[in-house]
């Protein structure tokens, strides 16, 4: 997760979450925070298990790893207001 | 595809090696061109996809422009710096951000998007500077694309065009960094901010983040560049009462001195769902401006519709200093060292000691210019 510039991939390695949300190694598979990803693009080619897709190139097969994404976010793991990056 | 391959040939073959970056472990490198401070691994470019890693060395874009034109230097814009000259405009290719209403989408997105299809021409520092003054630039500006992602290859150019006396400026986005700022300083006269939006979310859907643009502001004003700042004002967007407020008030909060120009948004790009801008919103922006206490606020984009807001008025005595239409300058009182001709005051900018008249005859359609003789690379 080294080349994602804004630090928007969860839950990161080796960090703790003041939330209480799982760690890295407690869940299935890692998400986006659409709320903090800037759609940048640079995660996608460097991923080890080509996991990362731009929305519109995903495959059909996988599309209800939209919902799984969505709801991470929406199961109050991730909180949009909450995770707000200060808009100072 | 094909065409992408070309661009990518170019992109990759014309470069050199970057200044503004630092080596990590592993071949990796993190990059100081912009705000994305991209950690970059081996055989991968950045965020911007024109500065790229090979072998743990970062090379970037060299020895070549997106495009090439001679534009009124009030279409930049800049309203307080040599109001009627020519400024000799280039860019290259890539921008940090992918804005959906990108109005030089054709070389800012041409590495996204296979749609924005630019031809690249060959050319040296030198002949640049040479078409610029032979062209009668008085000013050259690094824009269209994103200037901080080209910073070397501009500083370059630069060097060359401050030997032979014209005046230098980005056109930027802000999403700079301290080490970027700090390598462009000595060689950049003007520079312009597109300050988007206030809002972070909206921020991020563009591809950026608000915190480094506004850190970035500040410090250009420190550090002494004279500074002009836009906002497209797009409904539904960024024209909230409440957030061109909080943004017309962090600017007052760096300078009242800094011009702040609300322009129109018009259907571009991706963004066809907006309406284009009226002219009562440009006002609405304007007023919010004043209201903060900048001195200069000035709408663009509607040339004969937003009243005085086209015009420099002196804070003090609110004497008519310039008198514009759109790009036009219709009228000019400034003294010969940039003061208020009534009252005396001095008004903030890079004045010449006489308006020489608008280089421009034409300023919207410069075609009695000699044309370029430069390459086409893909040609």
């Amino acid at each position: 997760m080294d080349v994602c510039p804004v630090d928007c991939i969860h839950p990161a390695k080796g960090r703790t979450y003041d939330d209480g949300r799982p760690t890295f190694d407690e869940v299935p598979q890692l998400y986006i925070d659409p709320t903090e990803c800037i759609d940048c693009g640079a995660c996608v080619p460097v991923c080890p298990v080509t996991a990362i897709f731009v929305m519109e190139d995903l495959p059909e097969k996988w599309h209800a790893y939209i919902e799984i994404n969505k709801n991470y976010v929406d199961g109050g793991k991730f909180q949009p207001d909450k995770y707000q990056k200060a808009s100072s | 595809m094909a065409r992408m391959s070309t661009l990518y040939e170019i992109i990759y073959e014309n470069v050199r090696v970057g200044e503004l970056y630092e080596k990590l472990d592993r071949n990796w490198v993190r990059c100081f061109a912009c705000g994305h401070c991209c950690k970059i691994p081996d055989g991968q470019p950045g965020v911007c996809k024109v500065r790229h890693n090979r072998g743990g060395t970062l090379y970037v874009p060299w020895g070549y422009v997106g495009g090439i034109q001679c534009d009124p230097i009030e279409k930049k814009p800049f309203f307080h710096a040599h109001p009627g000259a020519l400024a000799y405009s280039f860019g290259m290719l890539g921008c940090d951000l992918h804005c959906g209403y990108c109005q030089n989408w054709v070389t800012s997105q041409t590495l996204r998007d296979p749609a924005a299809a630019a031809g690249p021409m060959r050319v040296t520092p030198a002949e640049l500077v040479l078409d610029a003054l032979r062209q009668r630039g008085r000013v050259i500006v690094s824009t269209y694309n994103e200037p901080l992602i080209t910073s070397e290859w501009a500083m370059t150019v630069f060097k060359e065009a401050r030997a032979t006396g014209l005046v230098t400026g980005f056109v930027s986005n802000g999403n700079g960094t301290p080490q970027v700022l700090e390598y462009v300083r000595p060689w950049v006269d003007l520079y312009k901010v597109d300050l988007k939006s206030f809002d972070d979310r909206h921020y991020r859907q563009l591809g950026g983040r608000l915190q480094p643009i506004l850190d970035s502001i500040r410090q250009l004003h420190e550090m002494g560049f004279w500074l002009e700042i836009v906002t497209l004002v797009i409904p539904g967007f960024n024209d909230s009462d409440d957030e061109l407020t909080r943004l017309a008030e962090f600017l007052a909060g760096v300078s009242l001195d800094i011009p702040w120009h609300v322009t129109a948004f018009h259907k571009d790009y991706k963004m066809t769902d907006p309406e284009n801008t009226s002219a009562e919103t440009l006002i609405r922006a304007g007023e919010i401006g004043n209201k903060a206490g900048l001195r200069y606020v000035y709408a663009g984009n509607l040339p004969g519709l937003v009243g005085d807001l086209e015009n420099t008025r002196c804070p003090n005595c609110k004497a008519l200093l310039i008198e514009r239409f759109g790009y036009l300058i219709l009228g000019y009182h400034l003294t010969s060292n940039g003061c208020c001709p009534s009252c005396g005051s001095s008004i903030p900018g890079k004045w010449a000691s006489a308006f020489q008249g608008q280089i421009t005859a034409n300023p919207f359609a410069p075609r009695t210019r000699p044309h370029s003789d430069l390459l086409v690379l893909n040609s």
